[in-house]
């Protein structure tokens, strides 16, 4: 995309496309509201609309400038809810971890989804769960080996989606 | 898996294990020596341990759970938005927000704004938590005092293995964890570890801290009418 492209309607809707998901999936991470979340992205591809001639893809992806915005949103309607009391009652608990830490936790969260089930499920049982890797290798019908094998392909797995949504360590 | 692993590939399929800090004794030591002389093997180690780190910030309950999705409307209603500043030539330059603070700014300014208003907790009496059904030799207890910006915890930890990292976090009413800090157990260290967390003791109903690749939670009875039910498990959430 060209700097300045992100000014018309039709490359707003191309970027909605490729990347809302994925700044849906932070705003509800971060604001644990699903009304709310969406009314911050609403507000992220309009104010990148205002501010597309400013976009340069020399400086860093579209992708990468939507979550600067996006968290810049979710920042403003944070301060606005704490000063309605109330307006999240009943709804999903809004994360209440700082912003960068939310991001790096949904970023986390978000490329577990993304690796294969097998890889997932060892690191789910054997990490998350604490279970002992021959009691996870008899559910599975494998031997332990082989979950220590799956252990360190999900880990390494893990790693190539972080570096793919731009984590560094 | 071969008792004598003999080239890098046996190795390395341990290395997953290692970085979750779960090989056997055996296993990690004949790992380790292995390292020592292979700094292929070696990079891969801090690579996957790099990786390993981030696996506390990530929560199963919800990774376990499909990707949430905005409604199909949501697109539609950006570009009608979009539409109509077009249409009205409104090319608003001041957001609609107010961002006379930068992003920074208004963190910090959050933050403080949490550290001045005054506790729902505070005022109530602390509680002591005993952590039980612990494993044979582990004693894990902790007391949680209420603060204007949350709650105090004092934790004490005895018989893990020494230089085991303890993260610490609290549970609220609706499930959710507030992180109350991290601290490494040393054996032979028999002083409290003093942390806290932003989480009111009123809304806190449960304590948990995961001890390497274990995790003990024991509930918090704030009312007094649960004393029954305190019990130590394995948190599987």
């Amino acid at each position: 995309m060209q700097p300045g492209a992100l000014k018309r309607e039709r490359d707003v809707r191309e970027a909605y496309a490729a990347h809302s998901g994925e700044l849906y999936g932070f705003a509800v991470r971060s604001l644990g509201d699903p009304g709310l979340a969406e009314e911050a992205v609403q507000e992220t591809f309009v104010r990148a609309w205002r501010a597309g001639e400013r976009f340069d893809p020399q400086i860093g992806s579209l992708r990468t400038w939507l979550f600067a915005i996006l968290r810049n949103v979710v920042i403003d309607l944070g301060r606005a809810r704490a000063a309605r009391p109330g307006v999240a009652e009943g709804g999903i608990e809004p994360s209440v971890e700082p912003l960068e830490q939310a991001l790096l936790s949904w970023q986390v969260e978000e490329a577990m989804r993304r690796i294969g089930e097998d890889h997932r499920r060892v690191l789910v049982e054997t990490h998350y769960r604490g279970r002992p890797y021959a009691e996870v290798a008899a559910e599975l019908g494998v031997p332990e080996g082989t979950v220590k094998s799956r252990v360190y392909y999900g880990l390494r797995a893990l790693r190539v989606v972080l570096e793919e949504m731009g984590y560094e360590d | 898996m071969k008792t004598e692993p003999d080239n890098c590939r046996d190795w390395r399929h341990l290395l997953g294990a290692y970085a979750l800090g779960d090989l056997p004794d055996e296993e990690q030591v004949a790992l380790e020596a292995h390292l020592e002389g292979c700094a292929e093997c070696r990079a891969e180690a801090e690579s996957l341990d790099s990786v390993a780190r981030l696996l506390p910030l990530a929560d199963p309950g919800r990774f376990t759970q499909p990707a949430p999705r905005p409604s199909p409307e949501l697109g539609k209603l950006i570009t009608a938005a979009i539409g109509r500043e077009q249409r009205l030539g409104r090319r608003r330059r001041r957001r609609r927000f107010g961002l006379a603070l930068g992003g920074a700014a208004a963190a910090t300014a959050a933050l403080l704004a949490i550290l001045v208003l005054p506790g729902g907790g505070a005022g109530q009496p602390e509680q002591h938590v005993d952590f039980a059904s612990l494993p044979a030799g582990i004693t894990i207890g902790a007391t949680l005092e209420p603060h204007a910006y949350g709650t105090e915890i004092r934790m004490y930890v005895k018989g893990i293995r020494s230089g085991t990292l303890c993260r610490v976090y609290l549970r609220g009413p609706h499930g959710e964890r507030v992180p109350a800090g991290t601290f490494r157990y040393r054996w032979g260290d028999d002083s409290t570890a003093v942390l806290s967390s932003a989480l009111d003791l009123s809304r806190t109903r449960a304590i948990g801290v995961r001890a390497g690749n274990r995790t003990f939670v024991a509930p918090v009875d704030v009312t007094g009418a649960s004393a029954d039910h305190q019990s130590n498990q394995e948190d599987v959430t």
